[in-house]
């Protein structure tokens, strides 16, 4: 993971010192200044985390110029082999969304869409078929 | 398709193991939930160094004590989260003790305690704008009524969906027969969110109480 790591945590040397300098040379105008900090904080956030996680795994193959196709096969992650959910939880944002600007009271609509939705979606792998 | 299984089946030969794809996302998405947070620091700044005046008149008006408590409510809860989690990883949702037996509790015990904690901070910030309201602060009343709103009502919803998370990741310790990796996961990254949501205040409390 040492690839990702460094591309991520690169920003880290650039944003920090960037916004040191602009705040010195804007006598800490606040708006740039944090939010070059919190770019700073972006990069820092994804690479530090990708570096903490290196260090708990194995080795990957995907590192190692050497590797074989077949080392990589295992347990990727777990992925729902099919679902309908994300549609009715789209919708129902949609519908939320479409309140905003239109009238609130088809937000309240969208709202009990998205707790069904919602529901269906998280607990899909704990009832039927695929309870475990 | 239907014939695949959504429980992982163990594999004959030896695997590597992989960064955890669900983990990895959800530091992505709050990365970018990070820069989300910076553009309403960055209207805040902005409009205070527009509108010096405005601050003057109504920022004094802020309860500083009343949110320091509710602070330190929410900084705590993000504590009992994060034993919640360390029960987790011991595969662990329910307590093996006594109710009081806190060493024993599992994560359910500690994701319920993190949930009071999480809508006492809500209920006090709701406690807050009525009394702002009150005293003629609203979201339409002056630009600073409306960053002040804008910032700290996006931070509140925030807590709200992390407060329904909590909910489903309980409910889901209930409903599974065997509290696996399946479980763990999704109870970890809940605890990320809520960690990255409780920093997010800290410096939300710090730039519009204390900075004022």
């Amino acid at each position: 993971m040492s690839i990702e790591t460094k591309l991520f945590f690169s920003g880290v040397f650039v944003f920090f010192p960037v916004g040191l300098i602009y705040g010195l040379w804007s006598r800490w105008e606040a708006v740039g200044t944090t939010g070059l900090f919190l770019t700073g904080g972006l990069a820092a956030m994804v690479g530090g985390y990708l570096w903490l996680t290196a260090r708990r795994i194995d080795p990957r193959p995907e590192d190692d110029p050497q590797a074989h196709i077949s080392e990589a096969a295992g347990d990727q992650g777990f992925f729902s082999p099919w679902s309908w959910w994300p549609l009715p939880l789209a919708l129902s944002a949609f519908v939320i969304f479409f309140g905003v600007a239109v009238a609130w009271w088809v937000t309240y609509i969208g709202a009990a869409m998205a707790a069904v939705s919602l529901v269906g979606f998280a607990f899909e792998h704990y009832r039927g078929r695929f309870a475990h | 398709m239907s014939s695949e299984t959504a429980v992982p089946t163990a594999v004959g030969h030896a695997t590597v193991n992989r960064p955890n794809m669900t983990s990895v996302g959800t530091i992505v998405w709050l990365s970018s939930e990070l820069m989300f947070f910076a553009g309403l620091f960055a209207m805040y700044f902005t409009i205070r160094a527009a509108a010096p005046g405005l601050w003057a008149e109504d920022a004094p008006l802020l309860d500083g004590q009343f949110a320091a408590i509710n602070t330190g409510i929410l900084v705590s809860s993000s504590v009992t989260c994060q034993l919640g989690v360390f029960a987790a990883e011991r595969f662990q949702p329910h307590r093996l003790g006594g109710h009081l037996n806190v060493a024993r509790w599992g994560m359910v015990e500690w994701y319920v305690v993190t949930f009071v904690m999480g809508s006492m901070f809500i209920a006090g910030q709701v406690w807050e704008y009525a009394t702002l309201v009150s005293e003629g602060i609203t979201i339409s009343s002056t630009a600073y009524g409306s960053v002040f709103y804008l910032a700290t009502g996006f931070h509140g919803l925030h807590v709200t969906g992390g407060l329904i998370a909590f909910c489903v990741i309980i409910a889901r310790a209930f409903a599974a027969r065997r509290f696996g990796h399946h479980e763990a996961t999704a109870a970890i990254v809940t605890s990320y969110y809520w960690h990255f949501v409780d920093v997010v205040w800290v410096g939300l409390f710090f730039v519009i109480y204390i900075i004022r």
